[in-house]
């Protein structure tokens, strides 16, 4: 809409034609919008009905206008607080962890040397792997009877081959964030990579004729210059994070400690078929997404500008 | 037609008073469910008589070829013609398939295969016929407590399909004698070899608890169903116990993330000596050349065995335009020779007291005497439309009191509470 938008502007001196010329922009892109509004508007606006609504579970058919009260009864309930807490906590531990190895992965395949595309396909390996696969893989490793963890460390004379790892609070969030880290670090230094290689070559020449080490390059020159890829990252990661579902499904249940808002959302929606609240969950998990993304946004929108205007 | 528009009267009132109706008639066995009463849309034994047209018959996957084998021996009587129509293989997505069709009132589904635990819900939600008259016309062929789930106010909603009930498996390397009471079975899995059952933090959490609680004489919901019965000096002791198991070493603590296969597999692999499992471990652990016995799950000490029941109902869907056919094709499922080859051939325990002392069962299935008892002594769990809440109340609690360190007292008050609310539910 904005390439059209920008045409319109640039063509300012013919009237006749710019009154048709926008017609025909607002035919050309109604039907994406009509989709849109199929797929995400009316969702988004059905959820929000039945979220002031319940639904009753003992009288068929009926249900009842209640307002804002599904909503009181979440922000009111301990149990949403401590998915919140967990959600939050969850995104915080992974989506730092994904930075830095992230980042170290995405030098490291930036660097020239032998087998450079090998490593580059062998890397995004975890990335393509579908993520309830790598949770039953995770899930069979940290078995405490049969897992793989507990036999290595058990051969190894290690500490700790008996532990049960999904079945104690801390632990089980702990193989959470490494199932989490491991699949998607892959896809934080791919989207760094590209970063890194829109950093032109005679920066780093000039630099090194002045004299500065290793460090100070990347401190003073990578940083800086890589920082609008490192928020786009950012972004991505933490929005996705914050809506966590599938691997505390499959490898907990939401047990010890596990229930993020997605999983508490779909257990009141389709277990306990608790509509209107269940729905107040999920808008309420909207609102909590919209809100980061928009403080990011407003944090860092300068530089995600400045980016587009530099390629 | 009246009786509709009384029905739906009644229905009223008790939105009105949102705390339910209640009971229409005292002093009965069955239970009581707030709002469930007839649609005016009974089903009557001789409406079998002339079945035909078509039936689809909606129900979890075929895994075994048994449901299709018993459709084509029903349609080539020539009476009306079935369809099977298989559900995923999780009990979760079957629920969320069946009901997103009756909300949408599709007549698709004309018998609906049903997990016990759901039968009080479909018939709450106005999902279901009324089988009364056809359950009477044999109710004397049934386990009477193959009926219990389907037998709210006074009515039945549905047809038993296929039960299940817990077995104490015993390792006889390990074990000599099995032991015969609760206390006994800790105490010989603390000195021989551990215990396993369902810990995980889900249904099957629910079931092994109130195996404990039910034959202590504790119970979940008061006889009307209106208020929560958890938060019991029985339910503590209880608890108590199974914790104190898992102190004590009785219970190993991976047991903490065990469902059904992780206990099976715990059990074959000799960490745990001593199993309490549904039927299907038998013949797997026999594959496994696993010496071991089974025996009907123990007792409290001064009480009566208590083992849960599992299984599936068939009901008829309100909503089918073919409610003579699909009868007449839930007679012939639940007939004794259908229930003789589920019980053969896909391992589904019949729910016909005969079909238990049929030869050809006894040498397929060789615990089939033993499981006979087992359910016959079953308890079903509470009977409600709120059931996956009740039970998420016991799971979550009881979880975290045997693994989190939450003291008894205080995840049984918590239970209570959260059950109450769930009964409050609109």
């Amino acid at each position: 809409m904005s390439a059209a938008q920008a045409t319109v502007a640039a063509r300012p001196r013919r009237r006749r034609s710019e009154i048709s010329e926008r017609r025909l922009a607002a035919y050309l892109v109604s039907p994406s919008l009509i989709v849109i509004a199929l797929v995400a508007a009316y969702p988004i606006c059905y959820a929000i009905w039945l979220s002031l609504h319940q639904y009753s579970l003992i009288h068929p058919g009926l249900s009842r206008w209640v307002g804002l009260d599904n909503f009181r009864d979440a922000i009111t309930s301990s149990a949403f607080w401590s998915s919140v807490k967990i959600t939050f906590i969850f995104t915080a531990i992974s989506v730092t962890l994904e930075l830095v190895i992230g980042l170290a992965m995405a030098l490291l395949m930036h660097a020239a040397f032998r087998g450079r595309s090998v490593l580059r396909a062998v890397v995004l390996v975890p990335w393509a792997v579908l993520t309830v696969g790598t949770a039953m893989m995770w899930k069979t490793i940290f078995d405490a009877d049969l897992g793989f963890a507990n036999q290595v460390l058990q051969a190894l004379h290690l500490p700790g081959g008996h532990t049960v790892w999904l079945g104690q609070n801390g632990y089980a969030m702990a193989v959470m964030i490494f199932a989490d880290v491991w699949k998607t670090a892959p896809f934080m230094a791919l989207l760094l990579l590209a970063g890194l290689q829109v950093i032109p070559d005679d920066v780093y020449e000039a630099a090194k004729v002045d004299g500065a080490t290793v460090w100070q390059r990347f401190v003073s020159i990578t940083l800086p210059l890589l920082r609008p890829a490192i928020l786009v990252a950012l972004i991505f990661r933490t929005l996705d994070a914050l809506r966590i579902f599938d691997l505390p499904f499959v490898l907990t249940q939401g047990s010890n400690g596990t229930t993020t808002l997605s999983l508490y959302a779909y257990q009141q929606l389709t277990q306990n078929r608790l509509i209107g609240p269940g729905s107040s969950l999920a808008v309420l998990t909207f609102i909590i997404v919209m809100a980061v993304s928009f403080l990011y946004i407003r944090l860092v929108g300068g530089n995600i500008r400045a980016l587009a205007e530099d390629t | 037609m009246n009786r509709k528009l009384a029905s739906a009267g009644a229905i009223l009132a008790c939105a009105a008073v949102a705390a339910g109706c209640g009971s229409s008639g005292g002093g009965s066995t069955g239970n009581t469910v707030a709002g469930v009463s007839s649609n005016g849309k009974t089903v009557t034994p001789n409406m079998a008589q002339n079945a035909k047209g078509n039936v689809t018959w909606c129900i979890g996957k075929d895994t075994t070829g048994a449901f299709s084998q018993v459709v084509k021996l029903y349609n080539a009587q020539g009476k009306a013609h079935v369809k099977l129509l298989e559900l995923p293989t999780s009990a979760d997505q079957q629920h969320s398939q069946l009901t997103q069709r009756e909300q949408a009132k599709s007549p698709e589904c004309d018998v609906l295969g049903m997990d016990v635990t759901w039968t009080a819900e479909f018939a709450a939600q106005g999902w279901l016929r009324d089988v009364t008259p056809a359950i009477q016309a044999r109710k004397s062929e049934f386990i009477p407590s193959t009926l219990q789930t389907a037998d709210i106010n006074n009515k039945f909603w549905a047809v038993p399909f296929n039960t299940n009930a817990g077995f104490l498996y015993y390792n006889k390397t390990k074990v000599k004698t099995p032991p015969t009471t609760w206390q006994q079975t800790y105490q010989v899995a603390k000195t021989s070899g551990g215990l396993g059952f369902q810990g995980a933090r889900y249904e099957g959490l629910t079931v092994d608890f109130l195996e404990l609680l039910y034959s202590n004489g504790g119970s979940v919901l008061s006889n009307d169903g209106k208020k929560a019965t958890i938060d019991s000096p029985q339910a503590q002791q209880v608890l108590s116990f199974m914790q104190q198991g898992i102190k004590n070493g009785a219970v190993p603590k991976s047991a903490s993330t065990w469902m059904e296969e992780e206990s099976r597999n715990a059990f074959q692999s000799g960490k745990v000596a001593l199993l309490r499992n549904w039927p299907y471990v038998y013949a797997l652990a026999k594959q496994a050349g696993v010496h071991f016995g089974i025996e009907p799950l123990p007792k409290w000490e001064g009480g009566s065995a208590a083992s849960i029941l599992g299984g599936y109902n068939l009901g008829i869907s309100t909503y089918s335009k073919n409610p003579g056919g699909a009868l007449s094709f839930i007679n012939f499922a639940t007939a004794p020779a259908a229930q003789k080859k589920f019980f053969i051939k896909s391992s589904l325990p019949a729910v016909l007291t005969q079909t238990y002392n049929d030869a050809a069962v006894k040498k397929a299935q060789p615990f089939a005497p033993q499981l006979l008892t087992a359910v016959q002594q079953g308890k079903s769990r509470p009977v409600s439309p709120v059931y996956p809440q009740i039970s998420q109340a016991i799971y979550n609690n009881v979880y975290s009191a045997l693994w989190n360190g939450t003291s008894a007292k205080s995840a049984l008050s918590k239970a209570q509470s959260q059950i109450n609310k769930a009964l409050q539910t609109f």
